[in-house]
């Protein structure tokens, strides 16, 4: 038997809540609120509450998907890298870096947030950069 | 303690035992083993309280015969008694050891917090109830003023589950608060006040009064005021205090018999007398 009472944080939103996952043997089993933590002081919202459930569901997607024909086909994360980059190069080329827009999330950490901008202004050339939480 | 720990888990008494234990500057649960021994000097009390009965109850849903040690304060000890009574965790493979319980209106001396009283504010004292109440302070409004400030106190809550999720004797597999007839996915307000009197009733004979759930309320809603009165009615009907014994509860069909007789009912007093 191996249990295991990970501290984490909710990636759900962008108040960060602070989560502790029951992983017994290998599989997180439940998801309970960290009481000490100054975010939420042991409490969460419905879906804080059922983290475990996105990690454990079926409907999980845990490799791209490449539309391909009208249907989404399964690739590697090589392939997919190249094909975006090579369709950004199209567009960038054709309508101007301005015709690409990078939308970034309260569901990362600052660090990808920054890393997200950076790549619109750095490598596409744009400062078309916006976030869910600007509303 | 932990020689005690490290004894049990060295001779095979047990598998596993739940306590706590500093990580990430937070004390928080952990599970110490036998192949990790040196840990078990980091054991700590912890003035946070979680449901460790609970964690033991998913261990053994992966492991049954899985021999668990674990820290029981008092809250921890009724429920597991409630547990044992449920057939949630077998006795036989639960091994605890006994620390000093929170300070409450029954207990003087405690390690941990929540049950401190929080200040209520102002607003929720004039039309809401105050967690810190005793139960025959809020019986004292008068009918309609205890409705509204019940349903000011339902109409605030979110639908997390929280009170749901972190009580240790809420196990079923499927719960009626699930359940599309009586509270609705999607809609908030959820169906007030359905969600709590459904979640009251099932506390009957079942509500050790660990106060976890109120603690977990986003909203600060006083739970255990409800369910402290749905044992009291228990307790008046068949002089039977939760959590307190491995007696069977007269609500449980588990079992071969019912142990218990409902307390002779004294002649209702006609309270309408025209
Ligand atoms: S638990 Fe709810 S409020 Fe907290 S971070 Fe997650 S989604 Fe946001
Ligand atoms: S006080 Fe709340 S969490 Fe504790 S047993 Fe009662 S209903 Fe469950
Ligand atoms: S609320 Fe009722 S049905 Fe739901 S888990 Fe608790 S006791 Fe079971
Ligand atoms: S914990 Fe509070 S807000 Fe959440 S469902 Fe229970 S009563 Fe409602």
């Amino acid at each position: 038997m191996e249990c295991k009472l990970v501290p984490s944080v909710c990636s759900y939103c962008g108040t960060g809540c602070g989560v502790l996952f029951e992983v017994i043997n290998g599989k997180i089993v439940s998801t309970l609120p960290m009481k000490t933590h100054p975010v939420n002081e042991g409490k969460l919202c419905i879906k804080g509450w059922n983290l475990h459930e996105h990690v454990n569901s079926f409907m999980r997607l845990k490799q791209p998907l490449v539309k391909t024909f009208g249907r989404f086909i399964k690739t590697d994360w090589d392939e997919a890298i190249q094909l975006t980059a090579d369709r950004f190069r199209e567009i960038i080329e054709k309508y101007g870096p301005d015709s690409i827009g990078v939308l970034v999330s309260a569901k990362i950490t600052n660090e990808e947030n920054y890393l997200a901008q950076k790549f619109a202004r750095a490598a596409i050339g744009t400062n078309n950069v916006d976030h869910c939480a600007r509303l | 303690m932990n020689n005690k720990v490290k004894a049990w888990l060295e001779d095979g008494t047990i598998d596993v035992f739940l306590g706590y234990k500093e990580v990430d500057h937070h004390p928080l649960p952990y599970c110490f083993t036998k192949e990790r021994l040196d840990e078990v000097d980091d054991l700590l009390l912890s003035p946070a309280r979680y449901s460790l009965e609970k964690i033991a109850t998913h261990m053994t849903d992966e492991e049954p015969d899985i021999k668990i040690g674990m820290l029981a304060r008092d809250c921890n000890s009724r429920a597991l008694n409630v547990l044992y009574l449920w057939n949630q965790l077998n006795p036989d493979n639960v091994r605890t050891v006994n620390v000093n319980c929170c300070p409450s209106r029954l207990k003087e001396h405690g390690d941990c917090s929540y049950l401190e009283p929080e200040t209520v504010g102002a607003y929720k004292r004039r039309v809401g109830v105050d967690n810190n109440l005793a139960l025959k302070d809020v019986e004292a409004y008068d009918e309609t003023e205890r409705l509204d400030r019940w349903m000011y106190e339902f109409q605030k809550c979110i639908k997390c589950y929280g009170c749901r999720n972190i009580c240790p004797v809420c196990f079923c597999k499927e719960c009626s608060l699930e359940h599309d007839e009586l509270v609705r996915t999607g809609p908030l307000l959820p169906d007030v006040p359905v969600f709590h009197m459904v979640r009251a009733v099932h506390m009957a004979g079942r509500c050790i009064d660990c106060g976890l759930c109120e603690a977990a309320c986003p909203m600060d809603i006083p739970l255990r005021l409800l369910y402290q009165k749905v044992n009291q009615i228990v307790m008046d009907l068949f002089d039977y205090k939760t959590g307190t014994s491995v007696e069977q509860p007269p609500f449980s069909i588990l079992g071969d018999t019912v142990t218990l007789e409902p307390k002779p009912i004294e002649p209702l007093k006609v309270i309408n007398n025209e």
